[in-house]
This record gives C-alpha cells, structure tokens and sequence, in this order.
C-alpha cells in the first residue's frame, strides 16, 4: 500500500460511483417517462373502451325500436284492447295508476325512499348487501335490449364518470355489472311486453326473474309503502295524469306526455336541495357532484321522459304481483345504477364499489386556544402535528383517543406542546422519516425540533432537547415551508420578500437567499425535480426557480397585482410525479400548469370564497383543498372534478380554513381551522 | 380607491402578510360580530388596542353572558402564559428550581398527574398549562364556545389557582423574566384584576404584589408614568 496507490484507488472508487450515479439518474428518468407513457395508453385505452360501450348501446337501443316497431305493426289494435282492460278491471287499473305514477315517482320515491331508509336507521352497509343479493341473482340476465336513448346518455356520461372516479384501476368488471342492471331492468320491461304480447312465450330469462323477484319480496313491500308516500308528494302533476285515458295519448305519441307543472317541480326540487344542504350540516356527509356539467341539465323531468318510455311501449296489461316486482326490482337496481343519472340523488356509489372512498369525520383534536394554521402528518405514524397563532405546536397520537361511548367522532388530546416562539406559529414541515419537523413564525423564526416518540405521556418530563435549531435569517413572518428530502434541505418563505434555502443539520444552516419581487406566499419543492421550486406571491406571480442559479427559470403566471384585489395566490402544491403545479387562489380558483411549457392546463371554480390550502395525495390521484368557506373539497385529478365536500370548521372574523393535508402512507385527511380545531377524517 | 361601494372589509391575515400588519384591519363592533368566536374575536380586538388598559379589557359588553365572558379570558390568559413560559423555559431547570415554589411557605404539587407529584417548577408549568389546555377545550366540560354549563364555570377557579403559581413562581425566583414578560404584556396585573373581580380565587392566594394595587377596579390612570 502506498499513498499514490491509495488517491489512485480512491479516485478510482470516485468516479465509479458518479458514472453509477449519472447511471441511476438516466434509469429514473427512462422510468418516469415510460410511467407517464404507461399511464397516457392506459386513458387511451379506457376512452376505446368507453367508446365501444356506447356504441354497444345504441345497437342495443336501435335492437329495441325495431322491436317496438314490430309490436306497433303487429299488434296496431292493441291500443283498445288495453283501454277495455283498463275500464274492467278496477283493481288493474289502479294498479296501472299506481305503477305508471309510481314508475315516474319511482324516481323522486328512490330518493325520498333513501332518506327514509336513513332516518329509520338503514345504513348504507344494509342497501349494499341488499343490492348485492339482487345483483347476484340477476348477474344472468343478458341478452335484453337496451334503454332508451336518453337514459344511454345519462348513464353513459355517468359511468365514465364514475369510472374515471372509479379510480384509475378503471375496473372494466364494474362497468359491466352496471350493464347487468340495465339489462334487468329492461328484462323486466321486456318481460311485462312478453306478458302482454300473450302470442310470445314467457322467455326462460322471466322465469328466472319471477323467481329471483320473488325472492325479494320483503323490500317491495317497502318499496311499496314508500311509492304511497311519495306519491302524495307528486302534486306538481296535474290531475289528469292520474287518469288511464293519458296512457293512450302516451303510447301514441311514444313518448312522455306528462303534464308537469314544472314551477312546482323546481319548488320542489329546491325545497329538496335545501333539505339536502340542512341535513349536511347535521354532520351527515354527502357526495355533491359538482363541476360536472353534463350531468347538471338533467333535470328530473329529463329523467322521467327516459324511464317511462319503456312501460309506455310495453303496454299496460299484466299480474298485479309481477308489475309491482318489475317496479321494485327496476327501483332496486336503480339504487346502485341510474343513481348516477340524476345529480339531486345521495351518491350511494361508494356504497357498491368496495374501493371508492367516502370520506367521514373520525377524530377532532381539541387542544389549540387560537387558529391553527398548519397542520401535517407524521409520515410512518397515526399521528400529527399541528401549529397554532397560540404560539405552540403539538403532537398527537391518534391511536390514543379520549375514551368515548360514541365511536363516531373521537376527541384526541395532545401528547406534546411545542414552545419556543414568540408569535403566531404560521408554517410547518415533517421531514421524511418523522424525526425532525419544522416550524415558522411570525417571530421570523424558522425552528428544528426533533420529534418525541408518540409514545410518551403527555406529562412528561421537559427534555430541552427538543428544540434542535433557531434558523436566524429572515426578518418578518415565515408563511411556508417545504421540504425535500432528497436533498435533505428546507425552502422557508417569508414576507419579508425572500425565499431562504436552509441545510437545518448544518452548524451554519443557511445555504441560499433568493430576493423575490413581491411578497411570497407559498414556496413548493418540484417533486419530481428537486432542483426546481414553485413560488407564489400575493400578486398572483408564480415562478418556477432553478436552485442552482438561483434565477427564474420559468413564469407560470404574470403577476395582476394592479387589478384584482384577490389575486393572491395562496398556497402551491407540486405532483408528485408529474411534471404539474397546482395552484390555490384568492379568487376561488384553482389552477394547474405544467412546469415544462409554463402553461395553464386547466383552471376552475373550486370554492365559494378563497382557497387556502392544497395538498395532493402521495399517489398524485387525488388533490385536497380546503377555503374559508368553511368546506373541503376532495378532487379527482385525472377528471378535475369534485368527489367529495365535507364541511368543516367554523369562522373567526372572515377565516375559516388555513390547512389540509393527506396522510403521506395511510388512509386519513386532515383539516385544520380558525376555530383552534383540526379534524381529521378516515 | 372607492368609487361607488366602499369595498367590503374582509378581516383576514392571508400568508404573505407582514407581522407588523397582522390582525391590522378595522376594529369591529362587537354587536357586529355575528361568527361563534365573538367574544374572542373582542378580547383579542381589545388587547391590541391597548394591552395596558386592563379595565377595558376586561369590561364585559352588555348583554353578554357572564360565563362565557370568563371562560374566554382564561382562554386568553392561558394563552398568552406561554410567553412567559417560553422565556422560563430558557432559565428554569429541574438543577435550578427542582420543585415548583413561590415564597418558602408554599410548595406545590402538579395536579395533572394520576397522584399529585412534586414535579420541578419548569415541568409544573408546562403541565399546568397543558392541562389548562386540555380541561378548558374538553368537549365533555365545554363542549361549546357560546353558552357555558354552571357546573363547568365551577371548573374555571381551579385552573385560575394553578396557572396563578406560574406568576408567582416567575416573580419569586425569575424576577427579571418576569418583569420583562409584565412590561410586555402586563399579563400578572391584569389576571389578578380579574381573579378578583369575578371572585375566582380567593385573595389570600394572590402574593404578587401588584403596583396598581388594591384599587385596580376603578380608573387607570395610575398606570402612567
């Protein structure tokens, strides 16, 4: 061994590593484009797929005009025959009534029906296994033409809407035991057109039905109770709907003749958004879908022309009993399928797909005497930390809730108070494997604290120990913090018009200060660069910056400042493995751009007053957004449209909601308020 | 800027805000507060416009429910504490100050614990305080920020006694932490006044002497100079 042979060793190790490493660098970036290549022929396949569905459809549903042709040639004196029926036979006559009338309340009686359901104490958990049961007996059932054209429309928009909700699994199994639906359903009225048609046998599909009907008996009888509700509710139908001399001008005309006293309807359909907005504040969560404009114009009235056509066509003479349980089953199936269809119904949809998610309130920590203003988790842990304008920080164990004898909603009290600053504690980051999390202040401080075990009593003893670092630099309040932990360095933005990049292990931690124009507002590590950041000011600029230059690299967005008196931009969040900025603004939007081009990718209304707070899920599936109108928002970000609204926290003066924040590893959501309340949900 | 509405105040701190801006917008009225935190809202409104003027401070608007008043300036004695604790923090160790004391008469034992320990005095502040936190935002005690149950304003006295040792023992053995801390805040006065007045703790227990003493429910002039 000799000291040249050592360097030359040395060296030679050196280089090895950094070929291996611009190696690996060159592997990670193949990966990512051939995921984002992946994932663009993934919803290509899954547009093919919903291309084909539709025109399966449309055969279907021309397969069933053809049929009806064929009845009307055949049978062109039928008409008559009905109406003597109709006249003879009281009993089948109110049964018409009652089912025509119910068929089209069925609709309105489905919703009310739920309602019901729910406030006698059926949980969503019953209807699933109900519905189940259904499906597994009526899984046969194929070959049956097709709904009408408008229910096709609004079930289609629908199922690609709720594949895209559907996650991006896009599980082509589901969209076809949705198509099973359809077909039971238009077997029922394929049957009762069987029935009618008495020259045709009764096809083996309806006697497997009628069993299969049988069997589900009970529910009808409910149902039933439930349509006689309903129909006292129907008193935006003039009286002569009720008569079976309509019946007549309907089949003629095919098509829906109702006549609808359509300023009632809207009275009614508002009374029952209210009821809707009522009831959600009692703390019962449900899915609004918003921003989904083509769902929005089907109004009910839409929906009743569709789903009659099909008892129209079919006549109207058949058994008590199979009339009822066609209806019922019809109702039944619609529980899970053409929910979807109308935007006014409670989105069971979560309830029949085992991985769509509906978000509830599990745990409210009550500890802070003043806002908190940010709130994180810890990454391996069910724990969080919140940072409160109390001037403290702390920890909690969401594994330790308050003992309770109600399991909705748990109380946590905290395990750990950070203090150390002077002021109103406005920004906080957990570093990657939970040890350390760091905090800024209106003090200007940035503080290192290294993080207590969540096991500890909450009155231990004080370890001094836990405040690690004062990060002296800036000179006014820090507002954001971002943390990579690739580079293991932390970004801390201040208004004091500088964005500061800290080494917080370091003995002299401060590594670089970038002067901006204007105030920052939120400053975000690219995730998948992190050489890059996203700053944004209260004058609407937003800037992607290269780290090592220190100079901007590219403008996402042009500061308005003279123009709008909400343009600020609040917060940036960056996906975590696209190239994209999301950004949250005072003017109710959010915005998306794409950190290559500099372009604006989409932009939309996302709340009712300024958005405060994004935080994407670590899938980069899902973005989180929380506003001072006091809700949370869950968002779909391949459609760009809102899953889930939870309403949360209160007001003080004109601020409601300052964070949100996903679980980096786990299922939970977290929103902290000015209430001094942070919730978290499951 | 205004040229035909005035544009409507919107009371927010948004990031980007400067500290010295902070909670800078115009004062509200407090019949126009119309948010649950109303009182709180108030309290801190006041304290801003003139930490020394205790009197105003503590002067419950008319109308407003007395419990309610009371519970929400502990919350705001308690918070602002943390001031002075985090100044403690600094000074006050288990080798300087191994149990929690004010004159050699009294000793006091943490009550946070299952059995009253005798914690050193920086632990008891930080429990007291914790426990303070935890006690006064229980759902089960005070589950709302409007109305107070009668049984739980009966709660509120324990708490005044146990915070009130954390001045006492800042006074007695911190005295220069906790004269800058009372210049900054004048926090011990004003908790004092205010133990008194709402009849909270009984006046045997209150050994800080206070400057603007005995006489503190009338004017505050004495405060100057």
């Amino acid at each position: 061994y000799s000291m040249p042979g050592i360097l030359h060793f040395i060296q030679h190790e050196w280089s090895r590593f950094e070929m291996e490493r611009a190696q690996w660098d060159v592997e990670k970036a193949e990966l990512q484009a051939r995921i984002a290549f992946l994932q663009g022929e993934r919803k290509g396949q899954e547009n093919l797929k919903r291309d084909l569905i539709r025109r399966i459809k449309m055969l279907e549903f021309a397969l069933k005009q053809e049929r009806a042709k064929v009845h009307k040639l055949k049978f062109g004196t039928d008409l008559s025959v009905e109406q003597k029926h109709n006249e003879s036979n009281d009993e089948s006559k109110t049964n018409e009534l009652q089912t025509t009338n119910a068929h089209m309340s069925w609709r309105h009686g489905r919703q009310l029906l739920r309602q019901y359901l729910q406030e006698v104490g059926y949980s969503e958990t019953i209807l699933d296994v109900r519905s189940q049961r259904v499906r597994a007996l009526l899984g046969n059932n194929y070959d049956a033409p097709k709904p009408v054209e408008n229910d096709n429309q609004v079930v289609n928009g629908n199922i690609s809407d709720e594949e895209k909700q559907s996650n991006t699994d896009g599980n082509t199994e589901s969209i076809f035991k949705d198509f099973n639906f359809l077909n039971a359903e238009d077997n029922d009225n394929e049957d009762d057109e069987d029935v009618n048609m008495q020259d045709e046998d009764v096809t083996d599909d309806g006697d497997h039905q009628r069993k299969a009907r049988a069997k589900v008996s009970s529910l009808f009888l409910l149902l039933r109770l439930y349509e006689e509700m309903a129909l006292a509710e129907f008193d935006f139908l003039n009286p002569t709907a009720a008569e079976p001399g309509i019946l007549l001008s309907m089949t003629d005309d095919m098509k829906l003749d109702w006549s609808v006293d359509q300023n009632k309807l809207n009275a009614m359909k508002e009374q029952f958004r209210q009821e809707k907005r009522q009831t959600k504040k009692k703390e019962l969560k449900r899915k609004y879908p918003l921003s989904r404009p083509e769902v929005c114009p089907y109004n009910l009235l839409n929906v009743f022309h569709s789903e009659s056509l099909p008892f129209t066509v079919g006549g109207t003479h058949m058994g008590d009993e199979s009339i009822e349980n066609a209806l019922g089953l019809g109702a039944l199936a619609g529980l899970t399928v053409a929910n979807e269809a109308d935007p006014l119904s409670y989105d069971i949809a979560a309830t029949k797909e085992s991985y769509r998610k509906t978000w509830n309130p599990k745990y409210t920590l009550r500890s802070h005497f003043d806002g908190i203003r940010a709130i994180r988790f810890l990454p391996n842990e069910s724990a969080v930390i919140t940072a409160s304008e109390d001037h403290t920080m702390k920890l909690w164990n969401l594994n330790k809730p308050l003992p309770s004898k109600k399991t909705q909603s748990l109380d946590v009290e905290p395990i750990y108070s950070f203090r150390g600053h002077s002021g109103a504690v406005l920004s906080l980051e957990v570093d990657a494997d939970g040890s350390y999390c760091f905090s800024g202040g209106l003090d200007a401080s940035v503080r290192v604290w290294s993080i207590p075990s969540v096991e500890i009593d909450a009155y231990d003893t004080y370890d001094p120990a836990v405040i690690q670092k004062v990060l002296v630099g800036h000179t006014d309040a820090v507002w954001s913090l971002s943390y990579s932990s690739t580079r293991q360095q932390l970004l801390s933005a201040s208004s004091d018009c500088s964005v500061r990049l800290w080494n917080p292990t370091s003995n002299d931690p401060l590594i670089q200060t970038y002067t901006t124009e204007g105030i920052p507002t939120s400053v975000c590590f690219v995730q998948c660069d992190s050489n890059h950041a996203v700053v944004s000011h209260t004058d609407g600029k937003i800037n992607l910056y290269d780290l090592e230059t220190g100079q901007i690299s590219l403008v996402l967005a042009e500061g308005d400042g003279s123009k709008y008196i909400d343009c600020s931009v609040n917060c940036v969040a960056s996906h975590p493995t696209m190239p994209i900025t999301m950004t949250a603004h005072d003017d109710k939007h959010i915005k998306f751009f794409d950190n290559s081009s500099g372009k604006l990718i989409h932009s939309m209304v996302a709340h009712l007053d300024s958005v405060t707070s994004l935080s994407v899920d670590p899938n980069g599936l899902y973005l989180l957004s929380g506003s001072h109108d006091c809700s949370i928002r869950l968002w779909n970000l391949d459609s760009k449209t809102c899953i889930q609204e939870l309403t949360s926290h209160r007001k003080k003066f004109d601020e409601s909601i300052y964070s949100v924040a996903f679980h980096p590893s786990a299922t939970y959501i977290a929103s902290a308020g000015a209430d001094a309340l942070a919730k978290i949900f499951v | 800027s205004s040229v035909m509405d005035p544009e409507p105040i919107v009371r927010r701190n948004p990031p980007g805000t400067k500290a010295e801006d902070f909670y800078k917008w115009p004062a509200q009225s407090f019949d126009e507060m119309d948010t649950t935190l109303a009182v709180q809202q108030h309290i801190q409104q006041t304290i801003r416009q003139d930490f020394t003027d205790t009197e105003t401070i503590l002067t419950v608007p008319p109308g407003q429910d007395e419990g309610v008043w009371k519970y929400e300036q502990l919350r705001q004695f308690c918070l602002e504490l943390n001031g002075l604790a985090i100044k403690l923090q600094t000074e006050c160790t288990p080798l300087t100050c191994s149990q929690m004391t004010a004159t050699e008469q009294w000793i006091f034992l943490c009550a946070a614990h299952k059995t009253p320990q005798g914690c050193p005095a920086i632990d008891y502040t930080r429990h007291t305080l914790d426990g303070a936190a935890c006690l006064l935002n229980s759902n089960k005690y005070f589950p709302s920020r409007v109305s107070i149950k009668d049984s739980s304003v009966a709660k509120l006295g324990s708490v005044c006694r146990r915070v009130y040792r954390i001045f006492s023992h800042a006074y007695y053995h911190h005295r220069h932490i906790f004269d800058e801390s009372e210049n900054e805040t004048y926090l011990c006065r004003r908790f004092t006044t205010f133990v008194i007045r709402y009849n909270l703790m009984s006046r045997d227990n209150l050994i800080v002497p206070i400057m603007d003493d005995a006489s503190n429910t009338s004017n505050n002039n004495s405060v100057d100079q």
